[in-house]
C-alpha cells in the first residue's frame, strides 16, 4: 500500500462518494443510474486526455493507444472496436462493465492509502466486505466541489460541472444533501450540473434505461 | 482551426473559424483567455463571432466553459454570437446556453454588453 498524493480520478470521486461513514457500500452504488455514471466518468477521463472526442452524433476515438489504466484501456479497447454511435447508446453498451470499474476504483484506493479493506461475519456465515475510510481528505474535497458550486453562482469549473452531473445522474447528492435541500437547489443543479455532452449522453442513456423499465413494468408479458 | 482577433472601440471580437474539436481547442482556449486578460486591462469586453465556426466537439465545449470562467472571475463581459446551427445544438443539449445565452450576430452582442 502507498499513500500518494495523485487526486483521485473522477470514477474513484464517484466511488468515494458511495463509501458510507461504518465503510459499507451505499445502496445507490448497485443502481443503473450509478453504473452508467462511472461508465461516463470514464469517457470524459478518456476525453480529457485527448483519446476520445465526443460530439452530438457520437464518439470518435483520437488514439487508441493503451497504458491508461486497466477501466480506461477496457473502455477505449470496446469504443475503438465498436461501430459508430451516440454517446448515450456507449454508454447503454459499456454498463455491463460498470461494476469491474467500480472495483477497479476500489482497488486503486485501498492501494493508495484513501480506503482500507475489511471483512466482517454477518449473521456469523455471511462474509460482508467494507472499505473504512483511512484519509477521508478526497471524499471532503469532493463533496466541498459538488457543495461550493450549488451554493455559488460562479460558472462552474469543467471538472466540477462534471462532477456535479454525474453525481446527480449517479443517485449521489442524496447522500449529502436532504431532500428539501436538494428541491431548493433544483434550479442551479440544472444550470451548473453536466454542462458537458458526455455528462448529458448519460443523462439520455439514463431516461431510456427508466422508460425501458416502467415499459416493462407496466406491459411485464 | 483559425480565430482572428479585431479591436473594437468597445470589445475585442475573436472569430475562430473551421472546427472547434480536440486538436484546435487548446488554441483557442489559449487565444480567448489572452483576449480576456487584455480586455480587462483595457475595460473592454469580448465578443466570440462564431459564424465561421461551423463544429463543435466535447472538447472544444469545455474551451467556452473555461473561457466564460475566466471572464467571469475577471469582471470581463463575454459574449457569444452568431452561432451557426449545428454549433447551437451543441450549446442547447450541453446547457451551455443557460449560463451563456447566445445572441444573433455582433450588433446584438454589443447591444447586450
Amino acid at each position: 500500500m502507498s499513500t500518494t498524493t495523485q487526486a483521485p480520478s473522477l470514477v474513484e470521486e464517484l466511488v468515494l462518494l458511495v463509501v458510507e461513514d461504518d465503510g459499507g457500500i451505499a445502496f445507490t452504488a448497485g443502481t443503473p443510474g450509478f453504473g452508467m455514471a462511472v461508465i461516463g466518468g470514464c469517457l470524459v477521463e478518456l476525453n480529457l486526455v485527448g483519446a476520445i472526442d465526443a460530439d452530438l452524433d457520437g464518439i470518435r476515438v483520437l488514439d487508441a493507444s493503451p497504458g491508461r489504466g486497466t477501466a480506461l484501456d477496457l473502455v477505449l479497447r470496446e469504443v475503438a472496436a465498436g461501430p459508430e454511435a451516440r454517446v448515450e447508446q456507449w454508454v447503454v453498451r459499456l454498463f455491463p462493465h460498470a461494476q469491474d470499474i467500480i472495483r477497479a476504483a476500489l482497488a486503486s484506493l485501498i492501494q493508495r492509502g484513501i480506503l482500507a479493506q475489511s471483512e466482517r461475519r454477518f449473521l456469523w456465515v455471511l462474509k460482508e466486505r467494507s472499505y473504512p475510510m483511512r484519509d477521508d481528505r478526497e471524499l471532503k474535497e469532493a463533496k466541498r466541489r459538488i457543495y461550493d458550486t450549488l451554493m455559488s453562482d460562479a460558472i462552474p469549473s469543467p471538472h466540477d460541472t462534471v462532477l456535479l452531473g454525474l453525481a446527480l445522474a449517479g443517485g449521489l447528492l442524496e447522500a449529502f444533501l436532504s431532500k428539501s435541500e436538494i428541491a431548493r437547489l433544483e434550479d442551479r443543479i440544472r444550470e451548473a450540473g453536466g454542462i458537458d455532452l458526455i455528462v448529458r449522453g448519460v443523462e439520455a442513456a439514463l431516461r431510456q434505461d427508466q422508460l425501458v423499465r416502467a415499459q416493462a413494468m407496466l406491459y411485464p408479458f | 482551426m483559425q480565430t482572428t482577433k479585431e479591436n473594437t472601440d468597445r470589445a475585442i471580437v475573436l472569430a475562430p473559424v473551421g472546427r472547434l474539436d480536440f486538436a484546435a481547442a487548446t488554441a483557442f482556449q489559449e487565444a480567448l483567455e489572452k483576449a480576456i486578460a487584455e480586455a480587462a486591462a483595457a475595460k473592454l469586453a469580448v465578443i466570440v463571432d462564431c459564424s465561421g465556426l461551423d463544429y463543435l466537439s466535447s472538447a472544444g465545449l469545455r474551451s467556452f466553459l473555461i473561457g466564460a470562467r475566466t471572464a467571469q472571475s475577471a469582471g470581463v463581459k463575454l459574449k457569444v454570437c452568431a452561432l451557426q446551427k449545428s454549433v447551437g445544438e451543441v450549446f442547447d443539449v450541453s446547457g451551455f446556453s443557460r449560463i451563456m445565452p447566445p445572441v444573433s450576430d455582433r450588433a446584438a452582442a454589443l447591444a447586450a454588453l
